[in-house]
């Protein structure tokens, strides 16, 4: 028994079903979604990511500015300081996540940006500049170029600020360049690494060693400007000289910013690329255990249409095999915690609740309303970040370069479950009290819901325990 | 009065936060001048009124009730010669001999047929002649029957209220950290969602195991906050300036077992009723009223499983410093199968909303038209209502 496209591309692409929404009810629909997306600017960061970009190269610039002329009380209790705007720019940024993720009628665009976004991977816990940057990085380089083509989502991600610096490029020095020698520095290699082990070709796909090393001699001269917060290239750190990555030659004409753009153009034209991205697609939205020829003809449409993304979904979308065997994947937490949100947001409520979080007086705690407000905000992040954390996929912070585990064991266990089941008592005592747990059931999983769970739930001895069970049950934990 | 605000305020902040923990239940509260209080608990997940307050004089009893039915020779406690009351319920005996406590038999909300949980807490608690015919609670439209002047202000700390208190009168809501009572029915629903479900069916094994560090969210129900924990707070509230407070008490629904697992619910009710009048203190209670009901009884006869299933008629339990307690009221129709309702379940003989609606009349001078028009529209209520006697 095969479920009805819509509730498919609903769970299995999307991120459930939220009341008054239309939902998709085809793959067209689902591939319509990405030109609408990629065209919308997103919540986060809130204020704009020009505004946004503003605040932080002027505090780079207060930092910089500091630590030459400042003592160094003066500089770490500036820093201290910093982290603390950022600390609090990241909770009304993760709130205003959610409103997006939660409220957005795009839900596989949404969702190929979080594929996207754990694929090139970022984390916010690498240092201050990162949190802040951390949701940039997703609105400029992820969500506009998610439909493709590869070469540019991966050019716009690996040339991003926030990877430079989250992979260290930005302390990498060509070993006889000018600043490598006059400081004594050297290569770093882990953006090179990453790129062809994790961006591209994939682990164990040929390539060694003096590949990754000659590709992080390519990588020299990148820099950040701190003036534009952008990348910039810069001869001084340059290694000169040519440097071969899998049998190319970079460098012949002098070194220079376009060795880079060469190199990140044969990566993602390589068979090797279009094989490891196109599997893992598969991997994460249909199947642990990836059926070979719907990877193939995926890696089909990428080869004809050289890396067109949207190409290689339709394709994907377009074979049996995506809508077959429901429910063999596990909702990832984040996956599970906004589908939740969204079943429960019937009438706005749940918006309201993590708009309110974003606000000016958020982390004011002082006169009359105080209390309600601090009370209110501990509640935000209880259900927000911080049930995101306990679950173990805590918001723009994956645990290495590589992103969050994929598979189906990886989710399901008793410390998994007791998180989601808390979760869900939570989220159902707030947001769920005036729902009738049988509506609720049908309206969030229509036809995916099992016998048991309509038997069991209608049994429910009261209201939040058979609204609980719901998001408890296995079908809403699985897609 | 502002320095009474504040310092109220801050107890609430602070009982909220040291609620980390993430289950609610709420105490939903009210406000407003005058002496007289009024308390409700829901008995969520149908009480089996005929395990608490035993028929034991009935012979039919004990053949329906094999495992179940008790005698005062092994462990009841007899009433009134007709009745007994379960041993798991014993420290409400005393109040019994003061006569601040009264049991009502045969009692249930106009609900029949469909059994349930959700419509008949619906009924019981929006205090409609049928499933979701009012959209607010029947103890909220209450107070605005309640003829008063003062201003109010609402808190809403964590949670919302529940519907019993819902509505357009502004009701403050203090939440607990847990479902007190629910825990292992909660675990006994799981495992029957995941009964077809291995992969499931091995977290839920893996998440209830006590040993492992899995299983915090399941270990948080052992330091669980009790029905006396809320209780205590509910007292001091009214102790304050509140005057009407509503909470529940899960764990009713004894399919399986109910040896075992009616007796926790049972002490926890017993116990609560306790918290509240030692809470109030004597002066106090002798102005308040406790009123516990549940959405309906359950079947006359156990069941396979030495449990019992959803039934109709059912029981409330009445308490009060000042009421003229120490008696079990309700017309009897009797076990046999021509007095059952459908051959299975107690006959029903009094409607629950006469008895809230006999209560409230008494604690807030509502009259009876303001109270069939408004608190209970359609209910049948006057002045000669039998449920006055207790008063």
């Amino acid at each position: 028994m095969s479920l009805s496209l819509s509730t498919m591309a609903m769970l299995r692409y999307g991120y459930g079903f939220r009341p008054g929404e239309k939902p998709a009810e085809t793959a067209d629909d689902l591939i319509a979604q990405i030109a609408v997306g990629t065209a919308q600017s997103p919540l986060s960061p809130l204020g704009g990511v020009a505004e946004r970009r503003r605040r932080i190269i002027e505090t780079e610039a207060m930092l910089r500015k500091a630590r030459r002329t400042a003592s160094k009380d003066e500089v770490s209790t500036l820093q201290a300081k910093v982290r603390r705007a950022s600390l609090r720019m990241w909770v009304q940024d993760s709130a205003a996540r959610f409103v997006q993720t939660v409220t957005s009628p795009l839900g596989f665009y949404e969702r190929l940006v979080f594929f996207w976004s754990d694929h090139f991977s970022v984390s916010a816990n690498k240092n201050n500049l990162l949190r802040q940057l951390v949701m940039v990085y997703e609105a400029e380089a992820i969500r506009p170029n998610v439909g493709g083509p590869f070469a540019e989502l991966l050019r716009a991600a690996i040339q991003h600020p926030a990877m430079l610096r989250y992979l260290d490029q930005s302390v990498s020095y060509g070993p006889t360049s000018p600043v490598g020698v006059k400081k004594k520095k050297g290569l770093n290699e882990n953006l090179a690494r990453e790129l062809l082990e994790l961006h591209t070709l994939g682990a164990n796909s040929g390539y060694t060693q003096t590949d990754v090393r000659n590709a992080a001699l390519v990588l020299t001269g990148t820099v950040i400007s701190q003036k534009r917060m952008e990348m910039d290239f810069s001869s001084k750190f340059a290694e000169p000289g040519t440097h071969e990555v899998l049998g190319v030659a970079y460098g012949d004409d002098g070194r220079g910013p376009g060795d880079m753009l060469q190199l990140i153009q044969n990566l993602a034209r390589h068979p090797k690329t279009a094989d490891h991205i196109c599997r893992k697609l598969v991997v994460h939205f249909i199947s642990d255990d990836p059926p070979s020829d719907l990877v193939q003809a995926m890696t089909d449409t990428w080869q004809r249409t050289e890396g067109d993304l949207t190409a290689v979904y339709s394709t994907m979308l377009a074979h049996p095999a995506a809508w077959r065997n429901e429910g063999t994947k596990a909702r990832q937490p984040f996956d599970f915690m906004i589908a939740g949100l969204r079943a429960l947001d019937g009438n706005g409520d749940v918006e309201r609740f993590f708009l309110s979080m974003t606000g000016p007086s958020t982390f004011s705690f002082e006169g009359e309303d105080g209390a309600v407000r601090r009370s209110r905000y501990r509640a935000g992040r209880m259900l927000g970040s911080l049930a995101l954390k306990r679950m173990g996929q805590p918001l723009w912070q994956p645990p290495s370069p590589a992103g969050f585990e994929e598979g189906f064991s990886a989710w399901v266990t008793g410390g998994q479950l007791a998180e989601r089941l808390s979760w869900a008592r939570t989220a159902v005592a707030r947001f769920g009290t005036d729902r009738d747990p049988r509506e609720f059931l049908k309206a969030t999983l229509a036809d995916a819901a099992r016998d048991d769970t309509i038997r069991v739930v209608s049994q429910a001895p009261d209201q939040a325990t058979g609204m609980m069970l719901v998001l408890a049950s296995p079908e809403f934990n699985r897609r | 009065m502002a320095d009474t605000l504040i310092s109220r305020r801050s107890f609430l902040a602070s009982a909220c936060c040291a609620a980390a923990a993430p289950v609610f239940t709420p105490v939903s509260l009210m406000a407003m001048p005058g002496e007289r209080r009024f308390v409700t608990i829901v008995l969520r997940g149908a009480m089996d009124g005929l395990d608490l307050l035993q028929p034991y004089d009935d012979p039919a009893f004990a053949k329906l009730r094999p495992k179940l039915a008790l005698t005062p020779d092994k462990g009841l406690f007899d009433l009134d010669g007709r009745f007994g009351l379960h041993p798991a319920a014993a420290d409400l005996m005393p109040l019994w001999k003061a006569r601040d406590i009264a049991f009502v038999h045969s009692v249930s909300t106009p609900y029949r047929d469909q059994r349930s949980h959700f419509d008949g807490q619906d009924i019981l608690e929006s205090g409609g002649g049928h499933v979701r015919e009012q959209q607010s609670g029947w103890l909220n439209r209450t107070l605005a029957a309640i003829p008063r002047t003062a201003s109010r202000r609402a808190i809403d700390i964590n949670t919302s209220t529940e519907l019993i208190l819902s509505g357009s009168e502004a009701v403050d809501v203090w939440s607990a950290d847990s479902n007190f009572g629910s825990m292992r029915e909660e675990a006994d629903f799981l495992a029957r969602l995941y009964q077809n479900d291995s992969d499931f069916a091995a977290a839920l094994a893996e998440a209830t195991r006590a040993d492992g560090k899995a299983s915090r969210g399941m270990v948080d129900a052992e330091k669980r906050t009790t029905a006396a924990d809320v209780a205590r707070v509910a007292a001091q509230m009214l102790k304050a300036d509140y005057r009407v407070a509503s909470f529940s008490i899960t764990g009713w629904d004894t399919h399986v077992g109910q040896i075992q697992g009616f007796a926790r619910p049972a002490k926890e009710l017993a116990s609560a009723i306790i918290a509240l009048k030692s809470g109030l203190g004597p002066e106090i209670w002798n102005q308040t009223i406790v009123l516990a009901m549940t959405e309906f009884g359950r079947t006359v006869r156990q069941n396979g499983s030495g449990g019992t299933d959803h039934g109709t008629g059912g029981v409330a339990l009445v308490a009060g410093g000042d009421i003229r307690g120490g008696r079990v009221l309700g017309r009897w129709s009797g076990l046999s199968d021509d007095k059952l309702l459908d051959q299975r379940d107690l006959m029903p003989t009094g409607d629950i909303r006469e008895l809230a609606a006999a209560m409230i009349s008494r604690q807030f001078d509502i009259t009876p038209d303001k109270l069939t028009n408004t608190v209970f529209p359609g209910l049948s209520f006057d002045r000669s209502s039998d449920y006055l006697r207790l008063l």
